[in-house]
């Protein structure tokens, strides 16, 4: 205190010199000044401002040079404090000096197993040859997608060379851009239609759909809530859309309906409305469990939430029609206000397609990604995605089924009830998904696991618990590549001894964001398959399911399981 | 007449005809150019000319004056036609789909130019394109009286005149349909992988110059999750400010750090690696784990080419890696079509990711990731676009297999060498002749993309429409997908265009351009059309022609 008052007491003489200094520069700027034109009006400003209030003047040319700075600076500023000053030799050594990891993980001796795959030799239908395995002949496909068997009909293939003998393979731009061509729309009106919905948009592949869709709706802000079980696709299309998320336990309505209800207080204080969604799929490609629609629905409407559903795996398969989950439960799809689909499983076409009200739709055809930046679907897939349609619906018979479908969901039933009672005794495998989609999973049983000292999940619960995304990726887990491999001998033996290809869950471990479950064998039921066929694939799944398990009685064997992996 | 877009009307025109439609035959050995840079020199930096000062003005203006009317009109719109702006406001408890913001140039300048976009065609979009005529009616729908016109084709990417009904790729892509089906279904990883996948990607390998290769579905989606498996948040990438937006996505999905750095900038690009190896990650100062260049060879929006030679020494220099997106360049640039490291003679093996696509120069979809082995072999485990996605259907193969085999020179000899020649002096002739009629003409002398640069808004339907009475078809791109000053019409040549083609071209260009006023070139002499044309074809094979 002292200090400042010793300041102004000894106001020196020299400001006065001072003042005259500056004001006899000033004046002189002030001349210069009326040389630019339109200086004389700002000259004048200047002059009549400082008669009335030199204080103001001061305060004028302060803002004045702030605004200067502010518009010179650059936008995208660090915090200065935060950067360390080098002299440019350490810059030099701290080039010198750093070692950047390599570009990927390289692929190490234990994982090295999952780079042997089956190619298929020719075409890939219900019945194929496999290339590494000659000497089997033709083995019974049940890995594929195509559960109606529909890419090798000859119609389809009929639909395809037509166009392709008319317009090409390829559609050479966006659709924005002359890339939109009559069977485009056609196939659109069709998804419409067959959908019963107001509008439907093409994306040139199914799995940038959900990553280009939900970014569009959802920004920062909005709110998504989400079951905690959603495929890789949907995990990263949230972190990119950046909105909050909240997650309901895996198709658990009641804990939706909690956390719907928790929710409703803190959002109805919220001006403007922001959006808010439920996110979910129709047929988990992870559980292989069936979304409970009707509840959903009637929480959704409750709360007032739009519903965002990914069928990619239960359009096609679910319905008496093939019409998904809404026909499965009887359910009008305009209560589902986005859904999303690929056109590359049962429609044996490529590329994946976005259905609902047409502004929402039409708001796609501009703000979204996949979209607006990338070449439209070649024609041909259009075409063939349409035939693949009208054969659905040209087989619905008198009672209002599709007899393809009919013939599938049978099969589907026949299995089903089959494995569940072959594995009903088993020590090692039980069948762990609910029997409606075409995918039946099989797991290890938690018990025979728990020997094995396996944990009862892998990955992280950054995502789960924060709704960011965790800073690293997933680190190498030995216990799940060795539960993998476990299951990729299954897949090997039953191929090589009985001549049926079966499937295993393939995530990429790494990359998932979610608790990742144990590892699931896949039983793709596939319509051109004998029900003979299906019969035996299963005796042998089972056959060979004891052999390779009972090789594995304590933790040691997976040691064992992991030096041969070493060795080979 | 109907509001439905109509199918295809019957063409019964022979095949000698159609196919002259859609690849017209070379008028003379003259117009054939080999593209190559001079090794060792430097690449020399594009003069983007600059328009009277004026016409920037204006250009500003007129996107004040549509903000301030645009505003204007959604006040009143709202209260007076409250039935058409449903869309924006809350209903039932419902937040719009979108708020009036983000909609804003969509509702306020797309709007007005709507029949410039999305023109609906059908056929092959090869030297010609078939659009449906179409009427502009009330509420953005349009009516068709069914029938098409065909137009010259200066839009589509289509720059080798690959995309054909007949030849021997169409027939090799039928072969293929016959005995593969309409889709291999299922991802790569379940039973998606044919051998038609492998050999194509063996193919793909050996054109490029990598040892190994892998093929995803869509070009888009290549991009858009690649870099999740290089990069995490302890990782950086240098992104050129003018990426595509599947590479800033797909840097986005990966959640690195990213740094974007002035187009094609080296000294600058020099500079933030520098101080960025220097400084480390943000807060915490630990070394960054990686740092990735991001970069494209042929810049779509700009015409512009990688400065390859020079980004190869800093990368080198400062242990970074380098991501090349090749989606324009490859097949298009090179004396091989092999793209910018074939134009610039550099060694492919120096870059460490090779990304391309199908859709631009082989007429079909697709893209590719090229890479040394073990790179790949990592992707083949861990790229969860090959695990979630479609595999590549066979189709597709069919056409990128006989494609690259015709460039190569195995199938059909010859015919590749001269669509690669065609498009290189096509590319040549176009750009000089439009820059010596005095338009603004960006990017590099060789590019087969070329900008013409329109400035003001209003001029981008004008031009569209009128070239479209003479039956050309080009692209206009405004605000916000190029800066807000400079407008352009994108023309895409192609191998398809014959000579004369182009000079059409160049005739009603000169002709729009009079008449619209745009010929805004002050630095450099203008010429007569009728001097371009005598002149154009000898000229354009000099090197650094103005």
């Amino acid at each position: 205190m002292s200090t400042v008052t010793t300041v102004i007491t000894s106001y020196p003489p020299t400001a006065d010199l001072l003042e005259a200094r500056l004001s006899v520069s000033f004046t002189y700027y002030l001349n210069m000044l009326e040389r630019i034109p339109g200086g004389l009006i700002i000259l004048r400003y200047i002059r009549s401002s400082y008669k009335n209030d030199p204080i103001r003047s001061v305060l004028e040319l302060i803002l004045f040079l702030f605004a200067v700075h502010y518009f010179l600076s650059s936008k995208r500023k660090e915090n200065k404090s935060d950067l360390v000053k080098f002299s440019g030799r350490e810059v030099d050594e701290l080039n010198e000096e750093w070692q950047p990891a390599p570009i990927v993980e390289p692929v190490g001796p234990l994982e090295h197993w999952r780079l042997n795959e089956y190619h298929v030799k020719g075409h890939s239908g219900s019945h194929v040859e496999i290339e590494q395995k000659p000497e089997l002949g033709t083995v019974v496909n049940l890995s594929s997608l195509d559960f109606l068997d529909l890419s090798g009909d000859s119609r389809m293939k009929a639909a395809a060379m037509d166009v392709i003998s008319n317009a090409g393979v390829g559609s050479c731009g966006p659709p924005n851009f002359y890339g939109t061509q009559d069977v485009h729309v056609r196939l659109e009106e069709d998804l419409t239609r067959f959908l019963d919905a107001e509008n439907a948009i093409l994306y040139g592949q199914d799995f940038v759909v959900a990553g280009s869709v939900i970014p569009a709706f959802l920004k920062r802000g909005d709110l998504a809530v989400v079951d905690s079980g959603v495929n890789v696709a949907l995990q990263k299309a949230l972190v990119v859309s950046r909105c909050d998320i909240e997650w309901y336990d895996h198709n658990d309505m009641e804990h939706l309906e909690q956390i719907l209800e928790e929710l409703d207080p803190i959002l109805s204080k919220k001006k403007p409305l922001k959006r808010r969604f439920i996110i979910t799929e129709g047929l988990f490609s992870y559980s292989g469990a069936l979304l409970d629609l009707p509840k959903m629905v009637e929480l959704k409407n409750k709360y007032k939430y739009r519903l965002f559903i990914d069928e990619s795996l239960s359009i096609g398969t679910l319905g008496d029609t093939g019409r998904g989950v809404c026909e499965h439960f009887g359910i009008p799809r305009s209560e589902v206000a986005i859904t999303i689909g690929s056109l590359a499983t049962t429609f044996a076409s490529s590329g994946g397609f976005c259905v609902g009200v047409a502004p929402m739709v039409q708001h796609q055809r501009i703000n979204s990604y996949a979209y607006v930046f990338s070449a439209s679907l070649p024609p041909y897939s259009s075409k063939v995605a349409s035939e693949a349609i009208k054969i659905i619906t040209e087989s619905v018979d008198a009672s209002g089924k599709s007899k393809l479908i009919k013939s599938l969901h049978q099969k589907v039933a026949h299995s089903y009830s089959k494995l569940q009672k072959k594995f009903a005794n088993s020590q090692y495998f039980e069948v762990v998904s609910d029997g409606n989609g075409p995918i039946i999973h099989l797991a290890l049983k938690p018990a025979f696991r728990a020997s094995l000292d396996l944990p009862d999940y892998y990955g992280n619960t950054v995502l789960l618990t924060t709704g960011k995304p965790s800073r690293k990726l997933n680190q190498f887990s030995e216990e799940y590549n060795l539960e993998c491999y476990i299951l990729q001998q299954i897949v090997d033996n039953v191929l090589g001894a009985y001549r049926a290809w079966i499937n295993r869950e393939k995530i990429v471990y790494e990359q998932e964001s979610l608790p990742v479950q144990n590892p699931r064998l896949w039983f793709h039921v596939n319509n051109g398959v004998l029900v003979a066929e299906l019969d035996a694939a299963i005796g042998a799944l089972f056959d060979v399911s004891n052999k390779v398990c009972s090789r594995l009685r304590s933790p040691n064997d997976l040691t064992k399981l992991r030096e041969e992996l070493m060795r080979a | 007449m109907s509001t439905l877009i109509p199918n295809a009307p019957p063409d019964n025109r022979s095949d000698e005809a159609k196919i002259e439609l859609e690849y017209g035959s070379l008028q003379s050995p003259e117009f054939l150019y080999v593209s190559k840079h001079p090794a060792g020199q430097p690449l020399p930096t594009p003069v983007d000319d600059e328009p009277p000062y004026y016409v920037n003005v204006a250009t500003l203006l007129s996107f004040l004056f549509l903000i301030i009317i645009g505003h204007i009109r959604d006040f009143f719109g709202k209260i007076f036609k409250p039935y058409d702006y449903a869309d924006l406001i809350e209903k039932d408890g419902y937040a719009p789909w979108y708020d009036g913001f983000e909609n804003f140039y969509v509702r306020r300048l797309k709007t007005r130019l709507d029949d410039c976009f999305a023109r609906p065609t059908h056929g092959v979009p090869g030297r010609y394109i078939n659009c449906f005529l179409r009427q502009r009616a009330p509420q953005l729908k349009y009516t068709y009286n069914g029938e098409s016109t065909k137009c010259l084709n200066l839009s589509s990417y289509n720059y080798l005149g690959f995309a054909q009904s007949h030849g021997v790729c169409t027939d090799y892509a039928l072969k293929t349909v016959e005995k593969y089906g309409t889709s291999a279904c299922s991802p790569r990883s379940a039973a998606g992988t044919l051998d038609k996948h492998k050999e194509c990607e063996q193919v793909i390998a050996d054109f490029v110059g990598k040892e190994d290769s892998l093929i995803v579905s869509q070009g888009y989606g290549t991009n858009a999750s690649v870099f999740a498996l290089m990069v995490d948040s302890q990782c950086l990438v240098l992104s050129d400010s003018l990426n595509h937006a599947s590479i800033r996505f797909g840097i986005r999905l990966s959640g690195a750090v990213v740094k974007p750095f002035e187009h094609n900038d080296m000294r600058i690009l020099e500079k933030i690696i520098r101080n960025e190896i220097a400084q480390g990650q943000p807060r915490t100062h630990r070394p960054w784990k990686k740092i990735i260049i991001a970069v494209e060879g042929l810049y779509s929006m700009e015409g512009n080419l990688v400065n390859l030679p020079e980004i190869v020494a800093l990368k080198d220099k400062y242990k970074c890696y380098l991501f090349l997106d090749e989606a324009h360049s490859i097949g298009a640039m090179g004396p091989n079509g092999r793209g910018v490291c074939d134009f610039f003679l550099v060694d492919p093996k120096k870059i460490d990711i090779m990304m391309g696509t199908f859709t631009k120069s082989f007429g079909a979809t697709g893209g590719y990731i090229a890479a040394d082995k073990w790179i790949i072999d990592r992707l083949r485990i861990s790229y969860f676009n090959s695990h979630f996605g479609e595999s590549v259907p066979p189709a597709v193969l069919g056409q990128i297999i006989s494609s690259l085999s015709v460039i190569k020179g195995t199938m059909n000899p010859g015919e590749g060498q001269e669509r690669l020649q065609r498009i290189a002096f096509n590319s040549r002739y176009l750009r000089l002749g439009l820059k010596r009629l005095g338009f603004i003409v960006y990017g590099a002398d060789d590019s087969p993309v070329i900008p013409l640069l329109l400035y003001l808004p209003a001029k981008m339907p004008a031009i569209s429409r009128k070239l479209y009475a003479k039956k050309i078809a080009v692209v206009v791109v405004g605000y916000p997908a190029t800066p807000i000053t400079t407008s352009r019409v994108r023309l895409c040549v192609s191998s398809a265009l014959t000579k004369d083609d182009l000079d059409y071209v160049l005739e009603q260009f000169s002709e729009v351009g009079d008449e619209l006023f745009m010929k805004y070139r002050k630095d450099a002499p203008r010429m007569k059309l009728e001097d371009v044309l005598k002149t154009n074809a000898e000229d354009c094979k000099r090197p650094g022609f103005v």
